[in-house]
């Protein structure tokens, strides 16, 4: 077998790994599915006569609106998880088994980003369902579903290599969970939740240069209208940005690890 | 009856003295239930602040339409968070040194929960000199009053939720559905918008709600910025059934920890 | 009037397992009772129902007099408890600790505050009093432990294992620390799985496996009815199956432990010679013999076929 076949084997194993520890733990789930399902609908029943101010695009309806906001939620919560999980492997010494063993480096870290990126797409296809469910309208139809599914899934993967950057520079699950407030932050410094030309000064200034927003909008526009080529590259290049620092900050942080030890 | 009553303080007295040893002796615990509110009052006014444009607000100001939700989630953090410790003591068993001894049940529930209730007001205090750094009405001396009392007393609830979840699964892993029961009691109710710029399911959810009466009563201060007997007794009414309800359930779980 | 009085205890848990099966004991006022046995016999389940944090599904035990259900409360104003985990705040300083307890027990401030200082002295943590229970050793947080027990005075005290992961002189602390309380008059009910801890400190010693007592007696008794020494042959080059053949027929043979050949001496100390004979004729080298006393391991092994401190099982010779 090839050295790269070896290698994607063992990215899947380890992936398959990940994808079952998630789904085997459902308080780990909460704060993914079930946090976001809630502030979502809290948000969309509270906010939702929003649509009437002036400003507000043109929509079916503010759940419409807001679909996308609570993918990248879970995007972001994806990759926080995935790198509270690392760090556990590396406190319970499961990652030193893995160092070990005859396998590539990096093939731990993508193993767990495997994990991460079927927790996004996964996360991706419940809200799209529940969206319907609820009497959103996709504009773009099943191009605009897999488009959606698409840029989340990236999301995920980019904002879990940070988490895994995280987890594998400091090896301590609380320091990794302790993070979970700033994905709070970066949200709404962001358009996920409202267009930041409505929002106050100064989150609007950072909403709209915030590169999340870029990638919150491409995964609205197909549901609220049609994907443009500006908005999908600004989405694309935002992941492969974040998703370049964030493998970057990975690679950096095993090879710390690596060096000097647990 | 009032003997048995006089003797229960020292033992609440003591276990309130425990928890606010645990607060100064790891400050950085009360972190996240300070933080986690905060963020989200500075994050939502930022996002929604234009809300108030719409007609039906009676503020142009959300930052004072919304303070009395965050303050209650901070309660109610604070609350759930007695909870997870409970758990956290049955499980490594500590409990059961308070069990075997002959101190009353009801006086160590009590000082489980009067902790909680002193402890929230650490993260009110913060949210408060937030508010009013980033423009919110002052409530006067009476609003304030009130929202202290009901932040206190939501704070209570909370506690007894988090105790009777803690008594009932003895395990820590039971922290999330604390953490859950309160965000969706606070949030489900007039928390972003007035009644009639809600959505109808919300407009139900929050007439069923009973601690929609307790955001209402802790928000007149704010907003309108008068202080009225009909906004406040529904709220009091509120909190007391739902003290009572809990305390109940909780006592009962106690009971049941023998089984 | 005994100051533990136990008839046919049982605690069924879910799922139909039965931790403790029908327990009888009496326990005298002024009395120390070790309850010996492994891991899940079923003495911390009986130590829990007996301190009130457990409800027996089945029989009665009354405590200083008072049912441990009916009169729950009364029972927890006489006994003192130090369980198993010592479960200590880790935060709480020894001083706070022992006041705390003070207050559960309802003593008023300023006596509660004297009998902390004097028991903190009593067990010699008065220099650590005021460090965090986190920073102390496992020693210390057992006498910790034991001293808030003594807070209140009780009557019975309930120790669980309380020398268990305690190095020895730790553990020949807390031993003279209950021999002390004894002497002033307490009642001590203790849960061991060291035999040298039962041997030492009880007065009489109940041996429970898989939920029931199968032996109790004061220690001496209890070996007695054990009653023959046996021999302890360790043998060179790895030939113990062929040793055990030769010895077989020259007593009764034990089952095996830590690679040793154990044979029980009907005829006591005399038979040692022929034994060794009988070796050296088959060409066996002996690297040690030792000729041992019966222990209350051996009560153990004659009543369920098992030792209690290592993993060796056997076909039991006699059943319980």
């Amino acid at each position: 077998m090839s050295r790269l076949a070896a290698n994607l084997r063992i990215i899947g194993a380890l992936g398959r790994r990940s994808i079952r520890q998630t789904f085997r733990r459902p308080q780990l789930m909460a704060p993914i599915i079930i946090f976001p399902t809630l502030l979502l609908a809290v948000q969309t029943g509270g906010a939702g006569s929003a649509v009437n101010l002036p400003a507000f695009p043109e929509v079916n309806g503010f759940l419409d609106f807001m679909l996308a906001g609570a993918m990248i939620q879970s995007a972001l919560l994806a990759g926080n998880s995935g790198g509270i999980a690392l760090a556990v492997d590396i406190e319970m010494g499961f990652t030193d088994r893995l160092l070990a063993a005859p396998i590539s480096r990096f093939a731990i870290v993508l193993g767990r980003l495997a994990g991460t990126a079927a927790l996004g797409a996964f996360s991706a296809v419940y809200y799209v369902v529940l969206g319907l469910i609820f009497g959103a309208r996709i504009e773009e139809g099943v191009i605009g579903v897999l488009l959606m599914i698409a840029f989340v899934t990236l999301a995920a993967i980019a904002f879990g290599g940070i988490g895994a950057a995280i987890a594998l520079r400091s090896g301590s699950a609380s320091v990794v969970q302790g993070l979970f407030p700033l994905v709070f932050v970066i949200l709404f410094l962001s358009s996920a939740f409202f267009p930041y030309e409505l929002m106050l000064e100064p989150a609007a200034t950072v909403a709209e240069f915030n590169p999340v927003s870029f990638i919150v909008e491409g995964v609205r526009d197909p549901v609220i209208s049609t994907l443009t080529g500006e908005d999908a590259w600004k989405a694309f290049a935002s992941i492969a940005a974040i998703g370049g620092i964030s493998l970057g900050l990975s690679s950096l942080a095993l090879r710390h690890r690596l060096r000097v030890g647990s | 009856m009032s003997a048995a009553i006089a003797l229960s303080w020292p033992t609440v007295a003591a276990l309130v003295r425990r928890s606010a040893n645990e607060l100064m002796r790891v400050p950085g615990a009360a972190i996240p239930g300070v933080l986690a509110p905060t963020i989200f009052y500075v994050g939502l006014t930022s996002v929604f602040g234009n809300l108030t444009d719409l007609r039906g607000f009676d503020t142009d100001t959300y930052s004072s339409f919304i303070i009395p939700v965050s303050l209650l989630q901070g309660a109610g953090f604070t609350g759930a968070a007695t909870g997870v410790n409970l758990a956290r003591d049955i499980e490594q068993g500590w409990f059961d040194r308070l069990l075997a001894s002959p101190a009353p049940r009801p006086a160590i529930l009590g000082g489980l929960v009067a902790s909680a209730s002193i402890r929230s007001l650490v993260p009110a205090a913060v949210l408060l000199a937030v508010a009013f750094a980033i423009g919110a009405d002052w409530p006067g001396p009476l609003g304030l009053l009130i929202a202290v009392f009901g932040v206190m007393a939501t704070g209570t609830v909370a506690a007894l939720w988090g105790c009777t979840l803690a008594l009932r699964f003895r395990s820590q892993s039971a922290a999330p559905l604390m953490q859950a029961g309160m965000f969706v009691l606070v949030l489900f109710t007039t928390s972003y918008a007035p009644r009639e710029l809600l959505q109808p399911w919300l407009q139900t959810v929050s007439d069923i709600n009973p601690v929609t009466q307790v955001v209402e009563m802790v928000r007149q201060g704010f907003v309108p910025g008068t202080v009225t007997w009909a906004e406040t007794w529904p709220g009091l009414v509120a909190l007391a059934g739902l003290a009572v309800v809990l305390t109940w359930f909780a006592l009962r779980g106690m009971r049941h920890m023998a089984d | 009037m005994s100051a533990i009085e136990v008839r046919g205890i049982e605690r069924e848990f879910e799922g139909g397992v039965k931790a403790v099966r029908g327990v009888d004991l009496d326990v005298a006022a002024g009395e120390i009772y070790a309850f010996l046995g492994p891991n899940g016999a079923g003495k911390t389940t009986t130590v829990r129902m007996l301190t009130t944090l457990l409800r027996p599904t089945g029989g009665t035990a009354r405590v200083a007099g008072h049912d441990v259900v009916a009169e729950a409360g009364t029972v927890r104003e006489s006994i003192g408890v130090a369980l198993q985990e010592a479960a200590l705040d880790p935060l709480m300083t020894g001083r706070e600790l022992i006041r705390l307890q003070a207050t559960l027990h309802r003593l008023p401030r300023a006596e509660g505050e004297r009998k902390a200082e004097a028991l903190l002295d009593r067990v010699g943590l008065q220099d650590a009093a005021d460090r965090r229970v986190g920073t102390y050793s496992g020693g210390m947080r057992r006498r910790l432990d034991l001293a808030s027990a003594l807070v209140h005075e009780p009557r019975v005290l309930f120790l669980d294992e309380p020398t268990t992961g305690l190095d020895p002189v730790s553990r020949k602390g807390i031993w003279e620390e209950v021999r002390k309380l004894n002497a002033d008059g307490a009642t001590v009910f203790l849960t061991t799985q060291y035999l040298e801890e039962a041997d030492q400190l009880a007065d009489r010693v109940g041996i429970i496996a898989g939920g029931l007592i199968v032996a109790e007696g004061t220690p001496r008794e209890l070996k007695a009815q054990v009653g023959k020494p046996h021999l302890e042959i360790a043998i060179c080059d790895g030939e113990v199956e062929r040793a055990r053949e030769v010895v077989a027929t020259l007593g009764r043979p034990l089952p095996a432990k830590d690679g040793l050949v154990l044979l029980e001496l009907e005829g006591g100390a005399g038979q040692v010679a022929p034994v060794v004979r009988a070796l050296d004729e088959a060409g066996l080298a002996v690297e040690s013999l030792d000729l041992v006393e019966p222990t209350l391991d051996d009560v153990f092994v004659a009543k369920t076929g098992r030792h209690l401190e290592t993993e060796d099982e056997a076909p039991a010779e006699e059943a319980a």
